[in-house]
């Protein structure tokens, strides 16, 4: 099989020095994954570099980092695709994690979410007992395994922008995690689940930041998506967010449901209230916005239309 | 250094070893699992197509828990424990029902029972899935179980250096934190190994990269012996060239071997069972074909799928979609799959009876790859390994609870010094031999020489070159001296592991002239039940494998010849 | 050529800018937009959280309406409007049970649909349709010397397998619309990053830190103004600048511009005429545009 030469370079890291960038030669095909390549690597050039790989099969999440920085397995790579214009090929640790060495950053947060997210099944007592079977539709099942296709690699949480900046929320697997139990119908623990997870999910931005880098296409935003919408029945502690979202979901409903449209200062004024309206026009007469806050436009002439469409909210 | 006591101490965190701790730890004893990788990181997931299950009243009318005993006798061709056979059958539907009431999503029949499908050597359809990604789906099901239990305590990515022992009594192991390099004594009555298979010993293999065959050697230089070592499994659809591999179920679903006339091959060497006879036989027809020109350039044979339809290979071979398209190019909906024979599997393991215990030390126990209990003999059977991951885990752990009861713990701690100072001394030391260099050579050997087919030349030359690697990994050393993940250290710990558990392999592989399974002398082509129907025990002397054997244990199945 | 148009809430509210511009420029560049009849809001972001069937019976309506004016595809401003569009078509072709039920509420509002109209952003149908050259021959005012930092987002280019255009990690599309300008598109790290919008409704504080985020993150890597893709993120970076000024105690404002507005300036239309805000406006005069 055909072989050339690429250049792969790699941020090191160690205490001593610090992080420093290596570059190495090695030969591939184009079957090559970048694991095969690591190996090669450190059993031939460089037997210090330090790396994690496990399965080499995308099932097992060990091989995460960031590669021509983006996130991705390692194993999923094949080397001659991951090649730039340069024949070049740049790995890094993960964002966000904390660096310790070479390609091995500390994940101890993701694990520490994902146990936050309540993982395990509580079956009904006569099953536990053996004296019932668990019957479960295969539509069912299919909701429960997209969303428990995680294998726990990292990515999802060192991309995402809302859990660098906002401590209380779980972060993207975490809630793939949790919903899977949620739609499960053979958990009991349904309302502590979604009590748990509720005030999270309304602090996910829905970037898809997500479901782009999920090595299983486990798209945990539509996880936190589908776990907002229990909004309504949600009867656990009232948070800051929750009261907010709240607002704000109602009076989107009202508008849509009433006009067909969205009217921004209209949503403004119901979701933050007169106070911080009168504050934001302030600015906006200052950045000369205010003029459009006022801009009418049509209601959705055919109205009824949309009423039939929303029917029943749920 | 830092030292913690236990009752048990688990090495692995696969499914074997998290079964057992849920039992122990259940029972109300303290439990460790000590792990070199996060649990859900364990080659567990990599398991795809199923656990073998009989499930009264969800089961083929037909079936019974005889029939899949006697399919596990006959695919492990007559080298199997009938008690072990007959125990792993009957407990299988218990084993599904248990996953299932802790979350592990099976697919289902439109009814919401459990579904099954066929795999290689049952008579009756059994193997219950979640997809292709079943091991991944019930080793998540089983930590985050395990998780919610407060007797655990996971030690991850620690690597184990070797057993504590006093006389003949075990007392713990001691484990090195991959992340700090520091040494830790972990102190127990009961050890359980359960740190799955050996793959890297081979050039091509389906297995992970951690499968490094560290319990083996642990247990070998403890004086404990490894059962049937001579028994490796190769699997026939390795994706060629990577050798990921390509499960059992797509040819359970119907997927078709070819060579490069355009054959189905397999109605030659398996006119029953066509595509589905055991992995043995599979995987030498191919090994046939590709040695006498009738496989493609490069060697490899193609797996047909096209027939199935877009829809069906999407729904159920998603994960052999997948793989095909990633990392061979090759899209399964128009075009074969190209494939070859990759090692797979280790039917040997640490010698237990059927309870899990090993009777070479008080306080040692063996369950899942690193054991051989004997359900799977001479050759296994798919989705039997998960099965039995899980079945035997389970009456381990029950087996370490009664331990455990009537034992107390012991003093002092004689050998922990001088284990870690051997570990340091790789380290230490500034020059020698690099770890790279003898374990490229090993997998070599291992891949030319004890293969698929093997005959008296070859091992001879095996056992000779594996030999002086030993000798020479005496004089190994690490280059990096760096205290965090420093894992060129744990690469040659690994490697002294690997490189012992093949010496035990190729010797016993020389040892036993007949055929019998995995096991294919090309100068012994015929099984020989009158002089070698028995288990091969080994023991590592110095420098030498001493070999014993123990008998196989029948119940009802008198042998027959094994045609599929 | 006609285009059918969906302007999509806020680029008729407090975005409007967005459209003053994008209709200006379409103008100069023979593309007839064609608005969507009787449009209904798509509900991006926020009715996907709510009901996945009522998001995509409300997005289906408007492409039928589409489908209806004889248009096989739709182009809007905005990257949500757009994102939510064609999540709606995909899980519509991809989930026989949610089609399901969403044919029942179409059904109920007397609506019929096949699944065959597509939804692109006026950007794609700037670059596939009008091309670059294209517009490079209506730049009348290069933008010469003006360094742009070029933001994404996160609509317009994720997920991928849904969006479709151009990488999601190494987009070109609003770099090379810049250049066409005559302008020095800037890359800086979080150009893809979110701008923290979808946050407004729920947890503002964080909302604003990643407004905040971007701002600094192209001005620290050169940028002296901002082009971006979205009626939302205007709102976001443009419009609510001066709140995030204030909140975390900068002393400097970063101009932002819609892409549109930046290519209208580039042939000859003052930033009056283009809707374009204060601070932008002021920094242009201080450039030398007005």
């Amino acid at each position: 099989m055909e072989e050339k030469e690429i250049t792969v370079n790699i941020k090191k890291y160690n205490e001593n020095d610090g992080a420093f960038w290596k570059s190495y030669k090695v030969k591939a095909d184009r079957y090559t994954q970048m694991t095969e390549v690591l190996r090669r690597i450190k059993t031939e050039q460089d037997p210090s570099l330090s790396y994690r790989a496990s399965c080499h099969m995308a099932v097992c999440g060990s091989c995460a980092m960031k590669i021509n920085g983006v996130p991705s397995l390692a194993c999923k790579t094949m080397a001659f695709k991951a090649t730039d214009e340069k024949n070049e090929i740049n790995l890094e640790s993960m964002d966000y994690y904390k660096e310790v060495r070479d390609l091995i950053p500390d994940i101890d947060t993701f694990y520490d979410r994902m146990y936050k997210a309540l993982p395990g099944l509580a079956a009904d007592e006569e099953v536990i007992a053996g004296k019932a079977e668990q019957r479960m539709l295969p539509e069912e099942q299919k909701e429960v395994w997209q969303f428990q296709g995680c294998i726990y690699c990292g990515l999802c949480v060192s991309a995402c922008p809302s859990v660098k900046e906002d401590e209380k929320f779980l972060g993207p697997a975490a809630h793939a995690k949790g919903y899977r139990y949620i739609a499960d119908d053979r958990d009991t623990k349904k309302e502590e689940r979604i009590n748990t997870l509720m005030d999270s999910a309304w602090r996910c931005t829905s970037c898809y930041m997500c479901y782009e880098v999920c090595p299983q296409d486990v798209q945990p935003v539509i996880a936190i998506k589908k776990t907002k919408s229990y909004l309504n029945d949600y009867r656990g502690p009232e948070t800051d967010v929750i009261a907010m979202a709240r607002k704000h979901d109602n009076a989107i409903l009202e508008l849509i449901n009433d006009t067909g449209k969205i009217k921004e200062s209209s949503l403004y004024l119901k979701t933050f209230g007169l106070g911080e309206a009168i504050k934001d026009s302030v600015n906006m007469l200052r950045s000369g916005k205010i003029k459009y806050a006022f801009t009418k436009d049509n209601d959705v002439k055919n109205i009824n239309e949309i009423k039939k469409i929303m029917g029943d909210k749920k | 250094m830092e030292k913690k006591e236990y009752d048990a101490v688990i090495l692995g965190g696969g499914l074997a070893g998290l079964m057992a701790a849920n039992i122990t730890a259940s029972a109300g004893f303290s439990v460790a699992v000590v792990s070199k990788v996060f649990p859900t990181r364990s080659h567990s997931s990599a398991a795809e197509g199923g656990i073998a299950a009989y499930i009264k009243d969800n089961s083929d009318p037909n079936d019974d828990p005889d029939f899949m005993s006697y399919d596990e006798v006959k695919g492990g061709d007559y080298l199997v424990d009938q008690d072990a056979a007959e125990l792993l059958s009957a407990k299988s539907g218990e084993i599904v029902h248990i996953l299932d009431s802790w979350g592990a999503p099976f697919n289902r029949q439109p009814d919401g029972r459990i579904a099954l499908r066929y795999f290689g050597g049952q008579t009756y359809p059994r193997t219950r899935f979640v997809a292709d990604k079943t091991g991944m789906a019930l080793l998540h099901t089983l930590f985050e179980h395990a998780t919610g239990l407060k007797n655990i305590d996971f030690y991850n990515e620690y690597y184990v250096l070797d057993i504590v022992k006093e006389g003949k009594d075990v007392n713990g192991l001691v484990a090195m934190e991959m992340k700090t390099m520091d040494p830790i004594y972990l102190k127990s009555r009961a050890l359980l190994i359960a740190s799955g298979g050996l793959g890297m010993i081979y050039k091509h293999t389906t297995n992970s990269y951690i499968n490094t065959g560290d319990g083996y050697g642990i247990a070998l230089r403890s004086g404990v012996a490894l059962k049937d070592p001579e028994f490796v499994q190769f699997h026939p659809t390795g994706l060629y060239p990577s050798d990921i591999l390509i499960s059992e179920a797509a040819r359970a679903e119907g997927a078709i071997l070819k060579n490069n006339k355009g054959e189905r091959f397999m109605a030659r060497y398996a006119p029953h069972k066509f595509d589905l006879a055991p992995r043995d036989i599979v995987s030498r027809s191919m090994t046939i074909e590709i040695r006498e020109g009738r496989g493609f350039e490069g060697g490899y044979l193609g797996l047909d799928l096209t027939h199935l339809g877009r829809e069906y290979i999407m729904d159920r071979l998603s994960l052999a979609y997948d793989a095909a398209k990633t990392f061979s190019g090759v899209d399964a909906t128009e075009e074969m799959i190209p494939v070859r024979p990759a090692q797979h599997y280790f039917m040997g393991g640490i010698d237990v009876d059927i309870t899990g215990t090993n009777h070479d030390l008080n306080g040692i126990f063996a369950a899942g790859e690193a054991a051989c209990v004997s359900v799977h003999g001479a050759n296994r059977l798919g989705s039997n390994s998960l099965l039995e991951t899980l079945v035997y885990g389970r009456e381990t752990g029950n087996a370490m609870v009664n331990f455990l009861k009537s034992h107390k713990s012991m003093e002092s701690n004689s050998n922990v010094d001088s284990i870690i100072n051997t570990a340091y001394s790789y380290i230490k030391r500034e020059t020698g031999e690099h770890f790279g260099t003898l374990l490229n050579e090993l997998r070599d050997i291992m891949w030319d020489n004890v293969g698929v087919f093997r005959d008296q030349k070859k091992l001879e030359e095996a056992v000779r070159k594996i030999s002086d690697l030993r000798k020479r990994s005496l004089n190994m050393y690490v280059t990096d001296k760096s205290n965090n993940y420093n894992t060129e250290a744990f690469n040659a710990f690994e490697t002294r592991n690997m490189l012992d558990v093949a010496f035990a392999i190729s010797s016993a592989a020389l040892n036993r002239k007949e055929t019998r399974g995995a096991h294919y002398r090309d100068d012994y082509p015929n099984r020989d039940d009158d002089n070698w129907m028995k288990h091969t025990i080994t023991y590592l002397g110095d420098n030498e494998i001493k070999i014993t054997y123990k008998p196989v244990n029948y119940t009802r199945w008198k042998p027959e010849p094994r045609v599929y | 050529m006609k285009v059918a148009y969906y302007p999509g809430c806020a680029s008729h509210g407090i975005a409007k800018d967005v459209d003053i511009a994008t209709q200006l420029i379409a103008k100069d560049l023979d593309l007839e937009l064609m608005e969507v009849d009787d449009w209904n809001c798509c509900g991006g972001g926020f009715m996907d959280d709510k009901s996945e069937e009522i998001h995509v019976a409300l997005n289906l309506r408007n492409l039928e309406k589409v489908k209806e004016m004889g248009f096989n595809k739709m182009a809007t401003p905005c990257s949500v409007c757009l994102n939510s569009h064609r999540i709606a078509s995909d899980k519509y072709e991809k989930n026989p049970e949610l089609k399901e039920n969403v044919d029942k509420r179409l059904k109920n509002a007397d609506i019929e649909y096949d699944n065959s109209v597509d939804s692109e952003h006026f950007i794609w149908t700037l670059i596939r349709d009008v091309g670059i050259d294209n517009i490079k021959k209506h730049v009348k005012k290069p933008l010469k010397g003006i360094k742009i930092g070029t933001y994404y987002g996160c609509q317009l280019l994720r997920p991928y397998e849904v969006m479709g255009f151009e990488s999601p990690f190494k987009p070109t599309s609003v770099m090379d619309l810049v250049a066409a300008t005559g302008a020095t598109p800037v890359s800086f790290p979080l150009k893809s990053a979110c701008c923290g919008f979808p946050l407004m409704g729920s947890n503002p504080p964080v909302g604003l830190k990643m407004a905040d985020n971007i701002l600094g993150n192209a001005r620290n890597n050169g940028a002296e103004m901002l082009v971006h893709p979205c009626s939302l993120c205007h709102l976001q970076l443009d419009v609510t600048q001066l709140k995030i000024k204030d909140q975390f105690k900068q002393d400097w404002t970063l101009p932002v511009l819609y892409i549109t507005q930046l290519i209208g300036l580039s042939f000859g239309y003052t930033p009056g005429e283009l809707g374009i805000g204060k601070i932008t406006t002021e920094y242009l005069k201080e450039r030398g545009f007005t």
